[in-house]
């Protein structure tokens, strides 16, 4: 297993709570009155998604999904399937989808593609992070927290072969080194 | 009556919220204003009254299709037993659908819905079958069971009605997203020459169409072509046709594997797709996106 090193600290933990504050007034405003279900997409919005449910000071609904992998006997590929499904019923009613970060838009699309099938209200994306370089599928992106470019990043739920999801603030890594923090942590 | 077709018609309706027009409504729905009550009964009662003289102009099969193509430049619509295929016969819009069903089929679930005897059945299943050929036939000269008048035939011995919609709204899906390549193409100077198999030019395009199958996301190989520039006779002589067209998500995407020369050469013909062809959403799959996919999904290059 390759080795981490933080380049840098992105975003404090400071800097996500005020952001995370602000999308959740902003998702609160937006939904008065609506009866809305937030989604946590597992395991990257871990932590995103436990703050900014408790950020919305309007009455919701929480579950939670995930999405893998899984061989296929007939392909050498595998096939994209959803490894924990949703406990809500969410036909009727509105959903957001809330992802640690986007890149390429292919999980989300998938996702929402999934989702859409089950005949929601309305179906919209909050994402903490976005790289629009990268992004190759125009995903109803609602609510964003930071664009960013072509880096490698953990923490705050996000991991390198799941190592630094449970650290506090997103840094950015070198690609070799060793997962030691800028300031000893 | 018995093959199901006006249960599937009524589901199709309700699932895409178009409106549903059957024969029992077409002289109410159409001739309130153009015809009086003598004439509508006519109508109602006599195939051959569709080819007389109307009020207006032409006879009452030229007010009908006439309100017809009215109506669909305005709104999309579901025409049920009435000879709508002949009307849009060349109407490239326009899907013609057949429902048939083995006769013994029929009559046992026309005894089932009318709680009648087997022999009442037939005889139910003939008057109505005899109805509407021979309005078909007086009205415009066609045999309904010829097989070219149709895109798609279902039998429902063995499909439900959930299927035969499923597989209705499949075709419907694929062929509206045809129809909106075909006009762009149509509307610009951009070429449609999409092809139902795809020969893929090199093995990354096919794999990186294996990617696409995984997470479900429909693509066209190559739908387009974009000309982005020309000589001063007008000739193209630069063009850019996009690997693949995502149909839900409206974007086109070229794949990037080779040398930088051809990523600058690239995304110039990207940019000028951009400007000339406002709208059109074009993205480039770069080298290290493309092997981190490769890469994550453990794809076999080989």
């Amino acid at each position: 297993m390759a080795e981490l090193v933080q380049r840098r600290i992105v975003y404090t933990a400071e800097d996500l709570r005020a952001k995370v504050a602000a999308m959740g007034r902003q998702i609160s405003a937006d939904y008065a009155g609506k009866d809305l279900v937030v989604i946590g997409v597992l395991k990257g919005s871990l932590y995103f998604f436990a703050d900014l449910t408790r950020a919305i000071d309007i009455p919701i609904g929480i579950d939670v999904i995930a999405i893998g992998t899984i061989p296929n006997t007939t392909s050498k590929t595998g096939i994209v399937r959803i490894t924990k499904d949703l406990d809500l019923d969410i036909t009727g009613k509105h959903v957001l989808v809330i992802e640690d970060i986007i890149r390429t838009g292919l999980t989300t699309a998938y996702l929402v593609q999934n989702l859409e099938a089950r005949r929601p209200a309305s179906i919209k994306v909050c994402s903490l992070l976005v790289n629009p370089g990268q992004q190759l599928i125009n995903v109803p992106i609602a609510y964003l927290g930071y664009e960013i470019s072509d880096t490698w990043l953990i923490g705050y739920g996000m991991d390198v072969h799941e190592q630094g999801r449970s650290l506090p603030y997103i840094a950015e890594l070198e690609r070799n080194g060793s997962l030691k923090a800028p300031d000893g942590r | 009556m018995g093959s199901l077709g006006d249960e599937i018609a009524e589901a199709l309706s309700r699932k895409l919220d178009w409106e549903l027009i059957n024969r029992n409504q077409l002289i109410a729905r159409f001739f309130a204003k153009s015809a009086n009550v003598r004439e509508q009964h006519l109508l109602n009662e006599s195939a051959k009254f569709f080819l007389t003289q109307s009020q207006g102009n032409g006879t009452y099969l030229d007010v009908l299709e006439r309100s017809l193509f009215e109506l669909a430049q305005n709104q999309s619509a579901i025409l049920v037993g009435f000879g709508s295929q002949i009307i849009f016969e060349d109407d490239s819009n326009s899907l013609h659908i057949r429902i048939i069903a083995p006769e013994k089929v029929r009559i046992l679930r026309i005894r089932k819905q009318f709680h009648i005897s087997e022999s009442e059945a037939v005889k139910v299943l003939d008057t109505a079958d005899r109805r509407h050929k021979r309005f078909v036939s007086t009205v415009f000269g066609i045999n309904l069971e010829d097989s070219s008048l149709y895109h798609l035939t279902l039998n429902t011995a063995s499909l439900s009605v959930d299927e035969c919609v499923a597989a209705i709204l499949a075709l419907q899906q694929e062929h509206a997203e045809r129809l909106k390549i075909e006009m762009e193409s149509e509307q610009g100077p951009s070429i449609d020459h999409q092809s139902d198999l795809p020969v893929f030019k090199n093995p990354s395009e096919a794999e990186f169409a294996k990617i696409l199958d995984m997470y479900q996301i429909d693509w066209k190989y190559e739908p387009k072509t974009f000309p982005v520039e020309w000589d001063a006779e007008g000739n193209v002589t630069l063009a850019f046709s996009p690997d693949f067209y995502l149909t839900k998500f409206d974007t086109y995407l070229e794949l990037t594997t080779m040398n930088q020369k051809y990523v600058t050469e690239k995304n110039k013909k990207m940019k000028k797709v951009r400007e000339l062809y406002p709208g059109t959403n074009v993205k480039i799959v770069y080298k290290k996106d493309f092997y981190s996919l490769i890469e994550r999904f453990n794809i076999n290059t080989d």
